[in-house]
């Protein structure tokens, strides 16, 4: 990002200290300490890493919300709909489709005949766009989506295309969305983090904290992940139960304390430690606050399909991803898993696909429902995808599934600046590549950050010599077409 | 330049570039190419007419005096009204405009005005400084100063009519000096002795602290850490299983070869190429563990040799960051775009590091000789063998004569033996069968021989493992890869270095990693030696003398003092490579015992402090936050060494990741370990230090980021092991007093005011308090 705009704020307050040109906010308390006006609060000159910025243009959204579906879900049982797999299931899929091309598990499982699908597609909303009835929910809101059929990666295995689709590379240590977006933009709550991570299904998505790591930028705009056991956030609640005003009187007096050594030293950082502790008290009652779902409706629990609103869940994630993004967290990104229907036994194509669907389907429906409801579509993106898709091709295993694939899968976008009820891009006819408007994740990344009021060429950071961005070096396009 | 204060990257973005650059002094001072011109040229212009032929526009280069002057034209020499290059950058038309205007670059114009002038005065092409070799030289001494580090940053600070510091007050100086040669504050016994010496003679009180601290095996840790960060050390195989690893004997060597202050080019050899030298030792096999620290994936579906691959292109990347701070990486797929390493150097430097087999290593501790035990052991196979053999007749006999019966009473073992056919029976089998017939008398000799054979096993049992590297007998072959795309080999290659740095001196035809370490710490490399003194002094003032410290490259930051970089460099030679040696250089520096409090002059004519004009206030390393506080609690354990520990984490940490991973918390002393010695799965770090910003193993880190957050906040006030740390020195304090807890985590007298605000609370309070301090996780 363009370091004066990134500073904006702060060169207006260092005007006011200084005129030289090269004050910053040390200067300003150097010449606090040397005029002995400590009558003034030190505090003055403390700059605050999370405090909003200004984009780079005007954002058509404020906040992001990534439904991420980890595993890679199946595009070809659900919204890329491909009559032709069906009459041609158990025929060898041309070779023209496949040659040179590398595929997970080529030794092992990994197969060359088409598999038929087996769901029911029909048209749903105003423009007729191709539903499965995996997802009857979803098919109900269709008229809020825009359906990108054409999304590729560079990467076939889970964690490598995971990272991919989260920083950009396969390569570990750069910077995730969540944070490139905290970065660029800051955050408008005082009281959570900017950057928060939700995780239901049986397991974690493989690759851990790397998915929302702050890579080469500060630990401030990494993602902390809300935790569904225990405390929400690690080390939330006060040890051993000692009573919140004692939590109080130990923050204040700390920040007395510091504030002496700020003044004795000199030290803006102790400036923005005594703001971290503030944070960090407050985040002990606003996130808890936050995960009590005690004041939402039963009506409000039926559209995310939440039975029990205190059995942690994808639903319940989806109702806390609304509390978050009302409470102007910049970036909240869900982890559901496991979409990874290779036909193994606990995930094949017939009973687990389906139940997966189920689970998230009515949920995801709620929160765009009850998003717009609100009136907080409009400044939210929302993004629903995986980190690759399936292969036309069945893959054999205890039943038939389907290997990764990363030519052509399906991911959806709705909110601020999206089309309604679109699609956009087509793939041949077996759903293997894309044949009109392909999508590059580097696309989606530029995209999302352009929602945001960012230039994907101008968010960098230099680290080695080099200014890392999110899209890197190759070309990427903002997916004008997708957008109002 | 991210890598510094939290805070502090934005303020040095903004003023990168503008601050310090000599303008003052440029109008009276010709123009130099590798400190005016060159950043202007790098940031601006080489990525299209730069080293990386195939990103090249118009056919010209600007990066060579050839290419810039006589072959590409744009540069009439003296003549900036007939040059090319000034009527593009100056011109108003935006098709002509250089640097075009899409390409989000502009040039400012004092830029301009420098680029002008510097054709004007000859266009004089330098190379880069850093490609030539370091000299060393005297500074002019300024101020009568005993250390040349202190003569030369006097004279730049005189230069800009600035002073240096007062000294630190004796508590500060013990403090710092102890924290950064150990990670350790000082006991109250060590302030108590140290503050009466200094009153007597402060120098030479102080001159025998650093002594007593560079001979402790706490240092070892502290900058055995340095080293590990750099090396990517982790317990586990990362990616997405995560699996445990056994490395930590790769630890335990990089902290014992610091304490006995190996020289730092035999450090580098043993790491690289130990293997290969001539008888190697043990632990000069286990010094290779330096590149098996990189990721294993253990994902199902793989293609191993893509990971490989992988794998060895960290290793080209790293070596080049850690040794020669080098971006090597950026050749993997194309030419560098701005220094001269092509994508055929990359690969030629690959073409060492692609040779080996990953094997572990068994490591068998002092006492136990495996050769004579192993021998011992055949030896008494041979003896069981020939006893069963010659009592075969009579077990034979013993075995025919058993009914179905009889059968029913025997053990599963003998069953089982007696199911496989005589010929056939392995020793085992046939010592359960010898001993169940009877045949042999109550006293045998059997018993005490499979007892001893036991016993070797135990002893034998007692080995360590650990991931070396071994060379393959026949070398594989190494390409090109298109784009670094592995399943597009282009061109053969055979181990090289850059053609930029001085050549390999190979001892046969087919170079190895042993030439490739060796040609890293030659004396004529202009690298090493200097990437090394300015990454030791960067952990002291928080930031390098070249700022970039892992880019000497023509895309990183000149250095501020560069007589001063070459001095520490060719010292560091000079000295056989000893790191102790430039350690005491350094802190024996008044540069470095000034105080770090901010100075109003200092702070608006030096605003990041790069003239040194004080030093710098520094938040602790994440493991040595644990340390502090586990030392002020009484609780610390000192033991040096040996497998990863277990301290107590917060519940449900290691879910996170694909694999739940069990976390069995240590017990004992175990518990109290200093961060070092805390297990670190790559995916699932331990919190407490991934918040404190300790690396992640996931890549080379050569400078860690000082971040300053809330969770950082929560950690230490409500994480269950600071928390019972708080509770040990709540007893502390109820026995020693507050006065003795402030110093335990300050190493400083209170003031009646600190007192007074610290006695509002209970005497658990205070003690959360004081570990939770500014001043407790930073040293002044």
């Amino acid at each position: 990002m363009n370091p004066t705009e990134h500073n904006l704020r702060a060169s207006t307050r260092r005007h006011f200290f200084s005129q030289c040109g090269m004050g910053i906010g040390s200067i300003a308390l150097a010449s606090l300490l040397a005029d002995k006006t400590l009558g003034e609060d030190p505090m003055n000159a403390i700059e605050n890493p999370l405090r909003p910025r200004v984009a780079h243009f005007p954002p058509k959204v404020k906040n992001v919300i990534f439904l991420f579906m980890a595993g890679g879900p199946s595009q070809l049982e659900t919204f890329d709909y491909k009559p032709k797999l069906n009459e041609l299931s158990g025929q060898p899929i041309p070779e023209s489709f496949t040659k040179g091309k590398r595929f997970a598990f080529m030794g092992s499982s990994h197969r060359t005949d088409l598999l038929g699908f087996r769901p029911k597609f029909a048209q749903h909303g105003k423009n007729g766009i191709w539903v499965s009835d995996y997802l009857p929910h979803t098919a109900g809101i269709v008229d809020e989506l825009s359906i990108v059929k054409t999304c590729s990666t560079d990467l076939f295995n889970h964690a490598p295309a995971k990272l991919f689709m989260n920083t950009g590379t396969g390569q570990f240590g750069r910077p995730s969305l969540g944070a490139w977006a905290t970065y660029g933009l800051g955050s408008e709550c005082d009281n959570l983090p900017g950057f928060v991570v939700l995780q239901s299904g049986p397991r974690g998505p493989r690759g851990g904290a790397m998915h929302w790591s702050s890579g080469v930028l500060p630990t401030t705009y990494q993602g902390v992940p809300l935790r569904n056991q225990g405390d929400p956030i690690l080390n939330l609640s006060t040890p051993d139960s000692i009573p919140q005003t004692k939590q109080r009187q130990l923050v204040d007096t700390l920040r007395e304390l510091n504030l002496k050594r700020l003044v004795a030293t000199g030290d803006q950082e102790i400036g923005t430690r005594i703001n971290a502790y503030e944070m960090a008290y407050k985040m002990q009652s606003s996130a808890p606050e936050l995960m009590n779902t005690a004041d939402e409706t039963s009506d409000t629990f039926d559209m995310y399909g939440i039975k029990d609103p205190n059995e942690s869940s994808y639903a319940r994630n989806c109702l806390l991803a609304r509390r978050l993004v009302e409470r102007g967290v910049r970036f909240v990104q869900l982890y559901h898993t496991n979409w990874d229907h290779h036909g193994g036994a606990t995930e094949n194509l017939e009973t687990h696909l389906p139940k997966i669907c189920e689970e998230i389907d009515k949920s995801t429906a709620g929160l765009i429902a009850d998003l717009k409801q609100r009136g907080l579509l409009d400044e939210t993106l929302v993004i629903w995808g995986g980190e690759f898709g399936r292969t036309p091709m069945g893959e054999v295993r205890e039943s038939t599934g389907r290997n990764h694939h990363i030519d052509a899968f399906t991911m959806w976008f709705a909110g601020g600046g999206i089309k309604r009820g679109y699609v956009y891009g087509e793939t041949d006819e077996f759903g293997f590549a894309p044949i009109d408007k392909p999508c590059h994740v580097r696309d989606i990344h530029a995209t999302i950050l352009h929602q945001l009021g960012l230039d994907h060429e101008r968010l960098s950071v230099r680290f080695q010599g080099l200014d890392v961005r999110l899209t890197g070096v190759e070309e990427a396009h903002v997916l004008k077409d997708l957008l109002v | 330049m991210l890598r510094f204060f939290a805070i502090s990257f934005v303020l040095l973005s903004v003023l990168h570039g503008t601050s310090l650059s000599f303008a003052e002094t440029l109008a009276t001072e010709n123009l130099s190419f590798d400190r005016d011109i060159r950043p202007i040229l790098s940031e601006n212009c080489f990525a299209c007419h730069g080293f990386d032929a195939s990103a090249r526009e118009a056919d010209l280069r600007l990066d060579t005096s050839v290419g810039a002057i006589d072959e590409g034209g744009a540069i009439i020499v003296g003549d900036p009204d007939a040059s090319l290059l000034v009527e593009r950058i100056l011109s108003e038309d935006d098709d002509e405009l250089m640097p075009p205007p899409h390409s989000g670059r502009t040039l400012t114009s004092v830029q301009k005005e420098k680029l002008t002038r510097w054709i004007a005065e000859g266009a004089h092409y330098e190379t880069h400084w850093a490609f030539v070799p370091p000299v060393k030289t005297t500074p002019t001494d300024v101020d009568n100063t005993t250390s040349p580090i202190d003569g030369f940053i006097h004279a730049r600070l005189r230069e800009k009519d600035l002073t240096p510091s007062l000294v630190a007050a004796p508590a500060t100086l013990l403090r710092r000096v102890s924290l950064d040669l150990t990670g350790l504050p000082p006991s109250l016994t060590e302030i108590e002795v140290f503050e009466q010496a200094a009153e007597k003679d402060l120098d030479a009180a102080y001159e025998a602290l650093v002594e007593r601290l560079l001979a402790s095996p706490h240092y070892g840790e502290r900058w055995g850490r340095w080293w590990l960060d750099q090396a990517r050390y982790a317990d586990s195989n990362g990616y997405s299983v995560d699996s445990p690893r056994e490395i930590w004997l790769y630890r335990d060597w990089v902290v014992n070869a610091l304490n006995a202050d190996m020289p730092f080019d035999q450090f580098t050899i043993e790491q690289l190429a130990g293997d290969l030298l001539p008888n190697a030792a043990d632990s000069q096999k286990i010094a290779t563990g330096f590149h098996r620290n990189t990721q294993i994936n253990q994902e199902g579906g793989i293609d191993p040799e893509q990971f490989r691959i992988d794998s060895v292109f960290d290793r080209v990347a790293t070596t080049g960051t850690v040794w020669l701070g080098l971006t090597v990486g950026c050749a993997q797929c194309h030419d560098h775009k701005f220094d001269p390493l092509t994508q055929k150097d990359f690969y030629r430097m690959f073409a060492f590091l692609n040779n080996q087999d990953e094997p572990n290593l068994k490591v068998y501790p002092d006492d136990v000789d495996p050769q004579t035990l192993s021998t011992e052991k055949k030896q008494l196979e041979k003896s069981l063998e020939e006893i069963c053999d010659q009592q075969l007749e009579a077990i034979t006999a013993w075995e025919n004569s058993l009914g179905d019966e009889p059968k029913k009473s025997l053990s599963k073992d003998v069953l089982k033996a007696l199911g496989v056919k005589p010929a056939k029976r392995k020793l085992a089998e046939k010592l359960t069968l010898t001993l169940a017939s009877g045949v042999l008398a109550e006293d045998s000799q059997v018993k005490i021989m499979q007892t001893r054979i036991s016993e070797i096993d135990r002893e034998l049992a007692r080995a360590n493992s650990t991931m070396v590297m071994s060379e393959r007998s026949q070398p594989r072959q190494t390409f090109v890869y298109i784009k670094g795309d592995f399943t597009r080999p282009d061109e053969q290659v055979s181990p090289g270095t850059p053609s930029v740095l001085p050549p390999l001196r190979a001892t046969s035809e087919q170079p190895n990693r042993l030439d490739l370490a060796r040609w890293i710490v030659a004396d004529e490399n202009p690298l090493t030696s200097r990437v090394i003194a300015n990454r030791v002094w960067q952990q002291y003032f928080g930031r390098g003398l070249v700022e970039t410290d892992s880019d000497f490259g023509l895309q990183g930051t000149s250095p501020t003092h560069p007589q001063l970089l070459d001095w520490l460099a060719v010292s560091l030679r000079e000295a056989n490579w000893s790191l102790k040696s430039l350690h005491r250089q350094i802190v024996m520096s008044n540069t470095y015992r000034q105080s770090s409090v901010v100075r109003a002059d200092l702070a608006e004519a030096d605003p990041l402090n790069i003239l040194l004009g004080r030093q710098n206030r520094l938040r602790l390393d994440a493991e040595i936050v644990r340390d502090v506080a586990l030392v002020a609690s009484g609780l610390f354990s000192p033991k040096l060494g040996g497998p990863p520990v277990y301290p107590p984490i917060p519940d449900g940490v290691m879910s996170l990741g694909q694999v739940r991973r069990g976390w069995n918390v240590s017990k004992g002393d175990d518990r109290y370990r200093r961060g070092l010695y805390t297990f670190v799965y790559r995916v699932t770090p331990p919190p407490a230090l991934n918040v404190f910003d300790a690396p992640d193993g996931l890549s080379s880190c050569t400078s860690r980021i000082r971040s300053n957050t809330p969770l950082q906040a929560l950690t230490l006030l409500n994480d269950s092991a600071f928390y019972e740390m708080a509770q040990a020195l709540e007893k502390r304090i109820a026995t020693e007093g507050l006065e003795a807890a402030f110093q335990l985590c300050t190493s400083r007298q209170p003031t009646p005011e600190e007192i007074a605000l610290l006695e509002q609370l209970d005497t658990l309070g205070a003690a959360r308090a004081l570990l939770n301090l500014d001043e407790t996780i930073n040293r002044e």
